[in-house]
């Protein structure tokens, strides 16, 4: 029975060592805060107490990331800035951000060592990371989308942020601004007289022989958006309780009429032109003949805040009227 | 009965032609309803307006570039199928063996997965090149480490064949997640759908399943003396090994060829040929493969294309675009494995060999092992603590245990020291599971997983987060153990009338297992298909978020369940022995046998609960457990509990370090980690077998 005795004995030594033979990586910290107290109920019910105008802030969902830049506030943490820079265009984060992970599991290590004032994301997070943010920073947790309201959705994730960040003033300009782009957007169609006309938004990507449609059904924020541009969605279908998205595939295009049909394709791939540009029920859709098919620029966040609907507006005024 | 014995003349192939011909009158029916349903309006006015002659541009399209593509595939793919699940069936003379069981579907998923996330795009024709490579190349490894064993390679086959298509499953979902907008729309493809874009792929690969069935007929002679067993075979001449061989290369390319058309459509290839078997018993002369054959293929489009039809009766054509037809052939496939469970002889044949993996250790040498690995955890655990997106050194931990640690290291092992207690817990709790389930059922392949108990766990915990995504966590683990008890009673429940006896117990175990793979696909397919990370996640086993209060019910478990199970080693040793030995030494077989599953349902349950859903765990650690030292349950518990701690938290550490700051669910790294140890394992027993 000598062997395992100098086992154990191995392992408490080594455990000794572990524990005595490193130094530490901090020594102790010190916070200080000062201005007018802030208070925001957010989508979960909860009461979000901040001492002063956060400016330290991570946000784990695009969408809040796009809001901050826009509202003049460099995050100081995203989640997947990669994947931001790549689909979310109309605001550019600068080199200073770093990345916290992915956007289903955030670091917490990451997070906490930004030290933030404020921790932004949806209420796609589990409720236990986010009680773990809690312990050090204040959450705000907003909705990602909500399809029976979703300009008003994308305007309250705005306001709740700017009231966080002490940029209220900023929001109600950039909500000014995007109200103005749609009056002008609106304008500019009627006058290419387009007012009243049908349209269908979709995206779409093909996996093995097959392709996929998603349609932006009446609830989603792109279908809202471009209603107000004075266009008629004509995808009657029923679309997902949050972000108001249905799913068909190529035969079901046949229920659209004469439709002006725009769609965002996957940056890296288009399945319209690609896959379907040689199949029979493609080719039989009366937008395909008459020509009315309209693939938007790419990096346009089609789930995004005001920022991204303007540079959808654009994207569709210059392509419809342009 | 009629005393008809096989091969009893014309009368008996009379009435087998007569049923083929039966099966495909019904397949011609379904065919005919199944292309007047789809996403457009197009229906059987429209349809036969064509026929009469009408001029309806639309509707001509619609049945020309999609209905009649879909419905080619539907065809092709259950013929596919249908016969390279009844070949790999008889060349391996095993029930189970199918393209799922062989890793064909797992690796031609992954490839085409891994092609889209790395950002190639391919045409239509080069995806499907794509996903045949990867389909031949898993089935080329598993056929690789099941080859050259004498005796024993049918369970050898399915083992390597489970364990590859767990580690590639894994790596799959790891691809997912971690390109999440660049894969969406794979994840329901990875479940098998028959839509398509237009004839290409069938015109390609519809000569190839032709060629492949045709030179299937050419052996179907030898596949019949094959099937009657190797030295009946060699005796009456056949040369095995070739027969084999080529048995199951027509079976591979049959199966690829399928998964390229369609994704991977579940359990058609082990349902089909189960019921034509089921049926050939009954029918004189059915028997040979001439006319097995076709009444595979002929019972493989039956159950493609009901599937599909099924599918567009309950959810609509527009609906049923989302829902992936290989989630209802699945779960077609699942029950009707239960129920052929039920009806089969509670046998146990071959079950027990491969079970114990040589131990050539002295006893010495046997305790060392336990003692080491218990040293080894103490140092992985300390290295867990310290490894992870922010990198902290020894004396940080001291500062924490004497609470003299700065805010940040104080938060991070704060968040850090549960979710190795997590890994740890959950790891020991599921190779413990593992253990006693392999020992009770004695069969090499019984684990939770296997079993469905942990699917019937994640089903639960993934009903709770869809229908209440605000769900806490008490919500979460509630469904995961309601959903865990519920698969342990069916699983245990239907096989407990045969005595527990191993060979219907695992195909009960793998019917609910399936079921609850396919339940959760449809659960999230239909609620809520862009938000698949999330339930994703936690069915890979993440210790993510984990804290202290979340780990009490698994502890507790844990700490109740090891002493119960050392006090039931010698138990445990002669139920995992044989039938007859336990009961000549007067132990109550049924009762016991209830009382350790009961436990290994609690360890997986609270296990499931507290890190989610985490497989290979229970398969690995009691292989490697005994392997190392022997089949005494004395020993086999606490090293496998110790093995399993281990490989849980490494697999845990390198998922939270090696591409920090994102970080990979522990369960998806266990089955990385696992896979190649398990494989080793195999290999290395080459010898032994």
């Amino acid at each position: 029975m000598r062997t395992p005795a100098i086992a154990l004995t191995a392992v408490a030594a080594a455990s000794v060592l572990l524990l005595t033979g490193c130094g530490t990586t901090e020594n102790a910290g010190a916070e200080a805060a000062d201005g007018a107290a802030i208070s925001i109920v957010d989508d979960r019910g909860e009461t979000i107490e901040l001492a002063a105008a956060a400016e330290d802030v991570v946000a784990l969902e695009w969408n809040a990331a796009e809001n901050l830049v826009a509202l003049g506030v460099t995050p100081v943490g995203v989640a997947d800035v990669e994947g931001y820079t790549t689909w979310v265009k109309s605001e550019p984060l600068d080199d200073s951000v770093t990345d916290v992970g992915t956007r289903g599991e955030p670091s917490i290590d990451a997070i906490a060592g930004l030290a933030p004032d404020l921790v932004v994301t949806t209420t796609d997070l589990p409720e236990s990371a986010i009680s773990q943010i809690e312990e050090f920073a204040p959450v705000l947790v907003v909705h990602g989308a909500d399809a029976s309201n979703g300009i008003g959705q994308m305007e309250k994730n705005l306001e709740n942020i700017a009231t966080a960040t002490g940029r209220e003033a900023e929001a109600a300009e950039l909500i000014t601004e995007f109200e103005q782009k749609v009056a002008d957007g609106a304008a500019a169609l009627e006058a290419a007289g387009l007012a009243g006309a049908d349209f269908a938004m979709s995206d779409a990507w093909a996996s093995g022989g097959e392709v996929s449609i998603r349609p932006f059904a009446k609830g989603s924020l792109l279908s809202d958006v471009t209603e107000q541009l004075g266009l008629v969605n004509a995808w009657t279908g029923e679309g997902d309780a949050v972000y108001g998205l249905a799913s068909t595939d190529v035969e079901g295009l046949t229920v659209l009429g004469d439709v002006e049909f725009l769609y965002i394709a996957s940056v890296e791939q288009d399945p319209y032109t690609n896959e379907l540009a040689g199949n029979a029920v493609w080719q039989s859709l009366p937008f395909v003949q008459s020509g009315k098919v309209h693939r938007l620029p790419d990096g346009i966040w089609m789930f995004g805040g005001p920022s991204s609907m303007n540079d959808y507006i654009d994207a569709v005024v210059d392509t419809l009227a342009g | 009965m009629s005393s008809s014995a096989p091969g009893a003349g014309g009368f008996g192939r009379v009435g087998a032609v007569a049923l083929i011909a039966l099966g495909a009158v019904l397949a011609a029916l379904l065919a005919a309803a199944h292309v007047t349903q789809g996403a457009s309006s197009v229906g059987l006015p429209e349809l036969l307006g064509l026929l009469v002659g009408g001029s309806d541009d639309q509707a001509a399209a619609v049945l020309v570039a999609s209905r009649m593509p879909r419905l080619v595939a539907g065809v092709l793919v259950g013929v596919a199928l249908g016969v390279a699940g009844l070949v790999m069936q008889t060349v391996s003379r095993n029930i189970l063996a199918s393209p799922d069981t062989l890793a064909v579907n797992a690796g031609a998923y992954l490839a085409v997965v891994a092609v889209t996330a790395f950002g190639v795009v391919l045409p239509v024709v080069g995806g499907g090149v794509v996903a045949f490579v990867g389909g031949l190349a898993a089935a080329t490894l598993v056929l690789a480490l099941s080859v050259g064993a004498r005796g024993g390679g049918t369970v050898r086959l399915v083992l390597a064949g489970s364990a590859i298509a767990l580690a590639l499953a894994a790596l799959t979902t790891m691809l997912l997640l971690l390109f999440p907008e660049r894969t969406t729309g794979l994840y329901a493809w990875g479940n098998g759908t028959l839509a398509q874009t237009g004839m290409d792929p069938m015109l390609q690969l519809g000569p190839v399943v032709l060629v492949a069935v045709g030179a299937l007929f050419v052996i179907a002679r030898p596949l019949d003396i094959v099937s009657l067993g190797d030295d009946t075979a060699t005796t009456l001449g056949v040369r095995v090994r070739r027969t084999r061989l080529g048995g199951i290369l027509i079976a591979v390319l049959l199966s690829a060829a399928a998964v390229t058309i369609a994704g991977p459509i579940g359990f058609v290839g082990l349902a089909a040929p189960a019921i034509v078997r089921l049926v050939a018993v009954r029918v004189p002369g059915m028997q040979r493969h001439v006319l097995l054959i076709p009444a595979a293929a002929v019972t493989g489009v039956v159950v493609v294309l009901g599937a599909d039809v099924l599918l567009r009766l309950v959810f609509g054509g527009q609906a049923a675009v989302a829902v992936p037809t290989g989630v209802v052939t699945t779960i077609f496939g699942a029950v009707f494995l239960i129920a052929l469970a039920l009806r089969a002889k509670a046998s146990s044949d071959g079950a027990a060999s491969g079970f114990v993996i040589g131990a050539t250790l002295s006893p010495r040498a046997r305790l060392l092992v336990i003692v080491g690995a218990a040293a080894l955890l103490v140092a992985v655990a300390f290295a867990s603590l310290l490894l992870g997106d922010a990198k902290l050194l020894g004396g940080d931990i001291v500062n924490w245990i004497t609470g003299r640690a700065g805010p940040l290291v104080e938060f991070v092992m704060n968040t850090r020291a549960p979710r190795v207690a997590a890994a740890i817990l959950a790891g020991a709790a599921l190779a413990l599971a593992g253990t006693v389930v392999q020992a009770v059922a004695r069969n090499p392949l019984a684990e939770p997983a296997i079993l469905g108990v942990t699917g019937g766990a994640g089903v639960g915990a993934v009903l709770v987060i869809t229908v209440w995504p605000l769900a806490t966590f008490l919500g979460v683990t509630a469904g995961g153990l309601v959903g865990a008890v519920f698969a342990a009673a069916i699983v245990f429940g239907l096989s407990a009338a045969g005595g527990l006896a191993s060979t219907r117990l695992i195909l009960i175990g793998l019917g609910v297992s399936a079921a609850t793979a396919a339940s959760t696909a449809m659960l999230i397919i239909a609620t809520d298909p862009y938000n698949a990370a999330k339930a994703l996640t936690w069915m890979s086993g993440s210790t993510y978020g984990r804290t202290v209060p979340q780990l009490v019910p698994l502890l507790i478990v844990v700490l109740l369940a090891l002493p119960v199970l050392l006090s039931a080693r010698r138990e445990l040793d002669l139920l995992a022995f044989d039938d007859d030995t336990p009961r000549v030494l007067g132990v109550a077989i049924g009762r016991s046998r209830f009382g350790l599953l009961a436990v290994s349902v609690a360890l997986t349950a609270t296990a499931v609960a507290a890190v989610g859903v985490i497989g290979f765990v229970g398969l690995v650690a009691p292989h490697a457990a005994r392997a190392l030292v022997g089949s005494q349950h004395a020993r086999v518990l606490p090293l496998a509990a110790l093995l399993g701690a281990l490989l849980v938290c490494v697999a845990d550490t390198l998922g939270r370090t090696f591409i920090a700051p994102a970080q990979l669910p522990a369960g998806l790294l266990t089955a990385v980690v696992g896979a190649p140890y398990f494989v080793w394992l195999l290999w290395r027993s080459r010898r032994a077998a």
